[in-house]
């Protein structure tokens, strides 16, 4: 295994700059990957590039749920049931604190659920945290997939 | 199970009639000649019916009917007393101490009987003991066929040559089935049918009608009438006595019991006249007709019986001493239950004034005291009559509007039902928007506020050496309004959250939840030193969930508002108002003006400005919330420095306003 890849999923360009400036402001410097919705997502994580084979699997997936074409919640779902991606910490990093939202996230199998705070301070501090914990202190179930 | 009847007299003429009468009438009867008798017969069993003679050679019957009114076993017990005694002063006195019966001797053995067995069957309400069948035809041969038919068949058979005969017998012998000819001399036999369908003592008894072959309505007639089934007379008897056997079979499943008065059962006329001379020829006259007859001498002695027993029939002489029979006929129909009581006034011949005042005084009818005996009789029956058919149609007209009632109140209760469900729906649906429209807030708010701040930051941060302080100033005013802003969005979405959420109680301690939110708050700001007083046992049924946003956010606001105190201090506890328990929190820190009391609990309404004590003016409109939820009541009471303190009571259970609306 190579580098350890995240899957950012987010549809608001603005939303996606901020996580991408918090995640350098806390020093994680992996590479990002972005879907811009459910339909990204889902491509990138079971379709082929451009030589044919099966993308490497990020290392974590940052997840909103608000999303046009494909919600998050449905991304999730498509995961949970796919033996290759069954396994993959998901951490949905979303605006809404609704119960129902919180507990549909958690049924359907998410490792997290972190709610975007509006000051960029507490922001940048949260994304900082998910990554370290998720990148380097969490140690992730052994390779099944490829 | 019947119960025998007791009879006390010292005649032994009446005791042994009137026990023959009963016997046959299928009633066992014991017979004391004396008051010691009759006191051992009542220690030694039960009676339905105790008939009395109020001299007895030992005894008085009243005091004889004391006893058996202040003895528990015997409670239960009818009373009828006979008296030879025409005083009205005796019938009061006997029917104030308890009696369900008064009646003057010479009287009319059938109609004692009657009355009797009324008595008696209201205590014991048994079915008819044999299967009497009431026939009513005026052909003697057919009636006499048919009665053999009958008799062979098994039943006891009671048979009248009219209609007026046999109602006057339906009463008395309760059958348990009517067979009447549609057609005869006086009221024919749908009416007989009628008739007995108005009467709450028999309107059950199954009726088969009896029509002329040519006749071809003649079915249509008899269902109108009521008839539970109607045969062709024509026919032979056996056809007609399995035609009969079927109505009974089908008759058998819905026979009640039902015990009721009998319109047609024996009738009590009041007889009232100054001259004993004359009141003599009167109540002869009326008891040869079978009626029993009340006497009084005066329209104060009417007045006084009639509060105490009702009658069907009035005779009042116009002129008497006293109050005289004008000014009493007067009095009697401003008594409401008397109005429809018939009163024939008598008055002398020929005079056409005294007519005129009799109607003036609201007499029923009028005849001159020199008239015949028949006429007397005649009228008095008429009266009756007339009575007993605006008591039919009274009945009949309550009925039908007892069945329009019904039906209107059915109408409305499916009408309440459906604008109910429409309400509910309609509550449903708003509540749905309500939270999608929330849920948006929640979302679509929130983010550019974030870019907002975000952005703003980025600038400081990337770009802190192109702008000066101002700028850099102005970009922190920025991301603190955006900042205040997303709590105002919180707040508002919590207090939606309240409005929709069910309440669920359970028993609380909220003394021990606000020790946890005071220690929790104490711990967010360890520099402040507040002294935080809690009362024992404050206990109530409430939310615990929505309990905990109450107390966050007065004691938030206690710990808010006592900040500039050297020695704040805050107290939980409980006092009582207008009789219930009103919870409070109470601090001794900036308080306000009880002016602006009212603007309390308004949502954005602050009575202190930002720079003074931050705050969105959410958090006592929230408390609100949830304490109407519950069906409680708040309110605060304050001075400006001096502390404030919130009240609010905890109604148990599930009732009050906040139950159903949500709001």
């Amino acid at each position: 295994m190579d580098e350890k890849i995240i899957l950012l999923v987010e549809d608001n360009p603005k939303d996606e700059a901020l996580t991408l400036r918090a995640l350098k402001k806390g020093n994680i410097l992996n590479e990002v990957i972005v879907a811009h919705d459910g339909a990204e997502a889902l491509d990138y994580l079971f379709g082929r590039g451009e030589d044919g084979n099966l993308r490497a699997l990020p290392q974590l997936i940052l997840l909103d749920l608000k999303m046009p074409k494909v919600d998050g919640l449905e991304v999730l779902a498509k995961m949970r049931s796919n033996e290759r991606t069954r396994l993959l910490p998901v951490v949905i990093l979303t605006t809404s604190a609704e119960d129902r939202d919180r507990l549909d996230g958690y049924r359907l199998g998410a490792n997290s659920y972190v709610r975007k705070p509006v000051d960029f301070v507490q922001f940048t501090e949260a994304v900082t945290q998910l990554g370290l914990y998720w990148l380097v202190l969490n140690i992730p179930p052994p390779n099944t997939g490829r | 199970m019947s119960l025998p009847i007791l009879v006390v007299d010292d005649s032994f003429t009446v005791r042994m009639g009137l026990a023959e009468m009963l016997e046959a009438a299928g009633l066992s009867v014991t017979a004391c000649a004396t008051g010691a008798e009759a006191r051992a017969a009542l220690a030694d069993g039960q009676f339905s019916l105790a008939i009395l003679d109020v001299l007895l050679p030992d005894a008085d019957g009243i005091e004889l009917l004391k006893e058996i009114r202040g003895t528990a076993s015997a409670a239960e017990t009818a009373v009828m007393l006979l008296s030879t005694e025409a005083e009205v002063r005796d019938r009061v006195r006997g029917l104030r101490t308890g009696a369900d019966e008064y009646i003057g001797k010479p009287y009319d053995p059938n109609h004692v009987v009657a009355r009797a067995l009324e008595l008696a069957g209201r205590l014991a309400p048994s079915a008819p003991t044999t299967e009497t069948v009431l026939l009513i035809d005026d052909s003697a041969t057919f009636r006499e066929a048919l009665k053999a038919t009958l008799e062979e068949a098994g039943y006891h058979v009671a048979a009248a040559a009219s209609g007026e005969e046999g109602l006057g017998l339906a009463a008395f012998v309760r059958p348990a089935a009517v067979v009447v000819d549609g057609v005869l001399p006086g009221i024919d036999g749908p009416t007989v049918i009628r008739r007995i369908r108005f009467d709450a003592a028999l309107r059950r008894v199954p009726c088969l009608l009896l029509t002329a072959s040519e006749e071809e309505d003649a079915e249509l007639r008899a269902l109108e009438a009521g008839a539970d089934a109607f045969v062709r007379k024509d026919h032979d008897t056996a056809v007609i006595l399995a035609k009969f056997k079927a109505m009974l079979r089908s008759a058998g499943a819905q026979a009640g019991g039902e015990i009721a008065q009998s319109l047609l059962g024996p009738k009590k006329i009041l007889a009232v006249e100054g001259s004993e001379s004359h009141l003599e020829r009167t109540a002869a006259a009326v008891r040869a007709c079978g009626y029993d007859v009340a006497l009084a001498r005066s329209g104060e002695e009417a007045l006084e019986l009639l509060a105490v027993q009702p009658v069907d029939c009035i005779l009042l002489d116009a002129r008497m001493p006293g109050i005289g029979g004008l000014e009493t006929c007067r009095r009697l129909k401003d008594i409401p239950v008397m109005r429809e009581t018939p009163v024939i006034m008598l008055g002398d011949a020929g005079d056409a004034d005294s007519l005129l005042e009799a109607l003036g005084a609201g007499a029923d009818d009028f005849i001159s005291k020199a008239s015949e005996v028949e006429v007397l009789q005649a009228r008095v029956a008429a009266q009756l009559r007339r009575k007993l058919f605006e008591e039919e149609s009274r009945l009949h007209r309550a009925q039908q509007l007892q069945r329009e009632l019904e039906a209107a109140e059915t109408r409305a209760a499916k009408e309440i039902a459906e604008v109910r469900a429409a309400l509910v729906e309609e509550l449903e649906m708003k509540n749905k928007e309500l939270d999608s429209f929330a849920y948006s807030v929640a979302h679509d708010l929130r983010a550019p506020l974030r870019s907002i701040d975000g952005f703003s930051q980025a600038l400081l941060e990337d770009y802190t050496e192109k702008l000066d302080d101002q700028g850099r100033q102005y970009l922190g005013y920025v991301r603190e309004s955006a900042q205040q802003m997303a709590e105002l969005i919180d707040n508002l979405l919590s207090l939606s959250r309240i409005t929709r959420s069910e309440v669920q109680r359970e028993s609380i301690d909220l003394g021990a939840l606000a020790r946890k939110i005071g220690s929790r708050l104490e711990q967010r700001d360890p520099d402040r030193k507040v002294a935080l007083v809690v009362a024992d046992g404050l206990t109530a049924q409430a939310d615990g969930h929505l309990m905990t946003i109450v107390f966050e956010n007065l004691l938030g606001n206690a710990w808010k508002f006592t900040r500039d105190r050297a020695e704040a201090r805050v107290e939980v506890g409980a006092a009582t108002s207008e009789g219930q328990t009103a919870f409070f929190v109470r601090d001794n820190g900036a308080g306000f003006d009880m002016a602006y009391s009212s603007k309390l609990f308004g949502v954005f309404q602050r009575l202190h400005s930002a720079k003074e004590f931050e705050g969105t003016g959410i958090g006592l409109a929230t408390v609100q919330r949830v304490i109407r939820r519950h069906g409680g009541r708040i309110w605060a009471e304050g001075e400006v420095d001096r502390g404030a303190a919130f009240f609010f009571t905890l109604p148990n259970g599930a009732g009050g306003p906040g139950a159903l609306a949500h709001g």
